[in-house]
């Protein structure tokens, strides 16, 4: 049930701002002098910025982009964190004492500052907000499946398989990595709610995507000085922040409580 | 193993770190004789060395020693992260106990609702949403500033709320779970007051989790308040590296990363040996020496 409400309102955020420009008569990045920081009213319904943008048109914009780094970091982590875990867990002995030694290592880190170092190592764009937040975010994942694939691989059924005589590479791709789908697919749930935050949290540092392009936490970062006079610049980014993070946190929740698999971190 | 891990950690990766930073600094400080003409090995040898006599470098802006200031800024970030953890700990630990003893009922599905909003809650706009209210509108607060109880209460509330909320999440999970354990059951037979199974009983037991998962949070206060303490100008630690990274001033940035991480890594470590030492059930294992 929560789970299809939660899911649907992420889905219904994410198709408003793919279609935010058909839907809005506003260009997201045109600068209108003639309104500037507006209150909302009809004409524009969550106000306009200091540079008379209007804020409804840049908020939606802004979550295809959010949103859309958040979806490809967690893949991408995913899939690391399944590769090393899978690879780490089945193998065992030496792969998997100095594979875990690297995922310690990441996660000896505090993520947030992590990522900020990342950020500023790379030029800054998309692709380098995706990469900061994933290679923070692959350790947990490893950690968790390196765990369960270490519960299964003395299951009988991988007995039997390398009895029937399947390789290693059979055995991981057809028989450990389906088992360890459904966990991994939770985990992405739970990790998704604070991605989006840390992905607003980069952006809000003026380390993400660069402006004029719309962010959620840019364009928090940019109402903070006018918090006074235009508290309605910061309001709209923030509340659709809070309400992604919380559906994804939810579905999260509600996920795992339907596969009663939590994974520990 | 915890322990050798541990021990292991710090130098490492952070040298990695400095060697990786090495490398944009090369581009865009060329023409600058900071060492910035040596290849990136040389760089990296240099910092370690650096490091080796526990220097941190100067300021590329202030020219200031980068060691000096972070000593300056850091009694501010552990008093920030202090307050906050005096605010979250007992809140949450309430909420959570309400929540777990108010179990499948309407006020634990409402709570269990609000923390996990806490959670949803950007830090950075929380702030700004409470400074807004009690600094801007009802002028209760100063807005930003470093100083008294006065300037503190803001930022530390603001790093406490998804502290809260995540502490109640774990509170309520662990009571949960002794409540239905077969003392908890003794206990009530043997017709000891409620209050006193709550509070001797449930909560002494459900501590221990929560005593671990406080002690890592306020390891990641000490860095996490790097957007708290840039919202509301405290001088800390955070905004410190912040401004770094605002003016690319590489030996603040590595410094103050160098820093938090190694106070982060020594937090973890802490928590490991109080975690012995609150619950005598995991001393035997290890004490072999």
């Amino acid at each position: 049930m929560s789970i299809k409400i939660t899911a649907g309102i992420i889905a219904a955020i994410f198709v408003l701002s793919i279609s935010a420009r058909l839907l809005s008569p506003y260009d997201p990045d045109a600068i209108d002098l003639d309104s500037l920081r507006e209150p909302p009213s009809l004409k524009h319904l969550f106000g306009t910025d200091n540079k008379g943008r209007d804020i409804m048109t840049r908020v939606l914009s802004g979550g295809k982009i959010s949103i859309g780094i958040s979806i490809f970091a967690v893949i991408i982590s995913l899939g690391i964190g399944l590769l090393t875990g899978l690879i780490s867990g089945y193998f065992g002995g030496r792969t998997d004492t100095v594979l875990m030694a690297l995922v310690d290592l990441v996660l000896a880190f505090p993520s947030l500052i992590l990522a900020i170092g990342i950020s500023v190592l790379l030029p800054p764009g998309i692709y380098t907000v995706v990469i900061a937040i994933s290679a923070v975010g692959w350790a947990s994942f490893a950690r968790v499946i390196r765990g369960h694939v270490l519960s299964i691989s003395r299951s009988q059924f991988i007995e039997a398989a390398r009895a029937v005589g399947c390789g290693d590479l059979r055995i991981l791709t057809i028989h450990l990595l389906p088992q360890c789908v459904p966990l991994a697919l939770v985990m992405a749930g739970m990790k998704l709610g604070g991605y989006i935050l840390t992905e607003a949290a980069l952006g809000f540092l003026g380390l993400g995507v660069q402006p004029p392009t719309a962010t959620w936490g840019s364009m928090i970062s940019s109402g903070r000085a006018f918090l006074n006079s235009a508290p309605w610049m910061v309001l709209s980014p923030g509340l659709l922040i809070a309400l992604t993070a919380l559906c994804f946190n939810l579905l999260g929740d509600a996920l795992k409580e339907k596969f009663d698999s939590g994974p520990g971190i | 193993m915890t322990f050798s891990l541990m021990k292991a950690l710090p130098g490492d990766p952070v040298y990695t770190m400095a060697g990786e930073r090495a490398d944009p600094e090369t581009i865009e400080k060329i023409r600058k004789d900071i060492g910035g003409d040596k290849s990136v090995l040389a760089q990296y040898m240099g910092y370690v060395a650096m490091l080796a006599k526990g220097d941190l470098g100067r300021s590329y802006y202030t020219n200031r020693r980068v060691l000096d200031d972070i000593l300056v800024k850091a009694p501010n970030t552990i008093r920030l992260a202090s307050m906050a953890m005096l605010i979250a700990l007992p809140c949450g630990v309430m909420l959570g106990l309400i929540m777990a003893l108010s179990r499948k009922t309407r006020t634990d599905r409402i709570l269990s609702a609000v923390s996990v909003f806490g959670l949803s809650i950007p830090v950075f706009w929380s702030g700004l949403v409470l400074m807004f209210v009690l600094s801007l509108k009802l002028k209760v607060l100063p807005p930003s500033g470093t100083g008294g109880l006065k300037y503190l209460v803001l930022p530390a509330l603001t790093l406490a709320l998804p502290a809260m909320a995540s502490m109640s999440r774990i509170t309520r999970v662990s009571v949960v779970e002794i409540l239905d354990m077969p003392f908890i059951r003794t206990a009530r037979a043997k017709g000891i007051a409620e209050l006193r199974i709550t509070t001797a009983h449930i909560l002494r037991n459900a501590l221990i989790p929560v005593v671990t998962v406080a002690g890592l949070d306020f390891g990641s206060y000490l860095s996490g308040a790097v957007l708290t303490e840039t919202i509301f100008g405290w001088d800390g630690i955070g905004r410190f590296a912040m401004e770094g990274i605002v003016k690319r001033d590489y030996p603040v940035i590595l410094g103050c990363i160098l820093i938090t991480t190694v106070s982060f890594i020594m937090m973890n470590f802490f928590v490991d040996l109080l975690y012995r030492h609150i619950d005598p059930r995991l001393r035997t294992g290890g004490n072999v020496d």
